[in-house]
């Protein structure tokens, strides 16, 4: 069984599970993250692909490395993160739903009043 | 090998930066054919490579070489040594579990730690049997009585126990179930490899370790047709499922390989620009086997 699709590169997809274990809260301020080894033995992936995941979000400030001691949420990265992905949703998802919606000749505000209705 | 060089740069080698395994030019014939035709690789530290192709294209001969269990033209070192010349000093350092490994079936298991206690100057037997608890395997069984799966556990444990540099596996889940072969990578992957260390690995069932690889080689008929890492795999190559009414205009684009199946074409391009070919369908990086089957499809002499 193959955990991955196949539209972005593995370590993305890596970074993005690590990234929901912050934003669910699953893992809180200051604690310990899985090991690199943990991850890569189970998930079968390669243990660079797995630092280069944690790379990513330590550029962010999210994760910290300690020495000999391995990965930690840092402090306040809930909302770093969360300012961050949503920055992401409105610069690169955002506009590709948007083209979609035109495609599909839907009209957005109804498509929010349908949303409300739910 | 003469060197004219007044000073020779890797007189004092750096051992964070050699390469583990370095082949100029590796050969081998076997009678009047030839079954390398003149390999040229380097394996830095801390990589798992893939090496990857079809039976017969050589690579067994080609780990052979590297183990110095068999001889060729050419230079090849390992860990620095020269394997054919230095195969005792090297087989400290290095260890291989190969699809025909055998070990002593008249023999216990803690028979044979003994044994290699006394003839391997690096085996530790404490961390042999720290790795077998967390198995089925006894060491009172005797190991010919051992299932396949055990048996493939038994040859890990002694890989750890000697504290390899190198490891090099040929089919090393040859007969083994999925979880046998999930539980054989998922303890590779959680104690034997560490930034010191390198892995080599050749297996049929690429998929299930496509992931695992930081490099892959993919050997054909004795030559050596790709060796890369995987990130550079998937800026390089394409795969595009093309929808119908676009076809002719990505055929003209030159996939190095095109299949219909079931009324879907599939294409794969090298060295294309993602973005341009995604007018034309659905984008994705190939797997490893559906680039294997791309590549090895080429015509011998036709890769650049």
């Amino acid at each position: 069984m193959n955990p991955f699709n196949e539209t972005q590169p593995i370590f993305v997809q890596i970074r993005q599970r690590i990234a929901n274990m912050i934003l669910s809260d699953t893992v809180k301020d200051g604690e310990a993250l899985p090991s690199v080894r943990s991850i890569a033995a189970d998930l079968s992936v390669n243990p660079l692909t797995v630092t280069r995941a944690y790379e990513a979000l330590v550029d962010l400030g999210v994760v910290e490395s300690r020495r000999g001691m391995g990965m930690f949420v840092a402090a306040g990265a809930r909302t770093k993160l969360l300012k961050h992905e949503r920055e992401k949703f409105l610069a690169e998802e955002w506009p590709r739903i948007r083209t979609q919606i035109d495609a599909l000749g839907l009209d957005l505000a109804s498509l929010l009043n349908e949303g409300a209705k739910k | 090998m003469t060197d004219t060089a007044p000073n020779a740069v890797d007189a004092t080698p750096t051992v964070a930066l050699a390469p583990i395994v370095t082949a100029r030019g590796l050969r081998k014939r076997f009678g009047s054919t030839e079954i390398l035709h003149g390999l040229d690789f380097d394996i830095p530290a801390g990589r798992i490579y893939g090496l990857i192709g079809h039976n017969g294209a050589g690579k067994t001969t080609t780990l052979n070489a590297l183990l110095g269990l068999t001889s060729y033209q050419g230079t090849v070192r390992v860990l620095g040594q020269d394997p054919y010349a230095q195969r005792s000093e090297l087989m400290k350092d290095v260890a291989f579990i190969s699809d025909v490994a055998s070990l002593p079936r008249f023999m216990r298991v803690r028979e044979l730690f003994a044994l290699l206690t006394n003839v391997h100057p690096n085996f530790r037997q404490d961390k042999a049997q720290k790795f077998l608890e967390g198995t089925d395997v006894k060491p009172g069984a005797l190991i010919g009585h051992l299932s396949k799966g055990m048996i493939a556990q038994l040859h890990l444990a002694v890989v750890m126990a000697i504290d390899a540099k190198l490891l090099v596996l040929d089919e090393p889940t040859l007969g083994l179930d999925i979880t046998y072969r999930k539980r054989f990578y998922r303890r590779l992957l959680e104690d034997y490899m560490t930034e010191e260390r390198t892995l080599l690995i050749t297996t049929h069932q690429v998929d299930e370790i496509e992931f695992m690889l930081s490099d892959i080689m993919f050997i054909r008929d004795g030559d050596l047709v790709l060796h890369m890492p995987m990130e550079t795999v998937s800026t390089r190559y394409t795969q595009l499922v093309v929808s119908p009414d676009k076809l002719t205009t990505a055929a003209s684009l030159k996939p190095i390989f095109s299949e219909t199946r079931f009324g879907q074409t599939v294409m794969v391009f090298d060295g294309a620009n993602r973005s341009d070919l995604e007018a034309f369908g659905t984008v994705s990086t190939p797997t490893l086997s559906d680039l294997f089957v791309a590549l090895m499809q080429r015509e011998p002499g036709d890769h650049k």
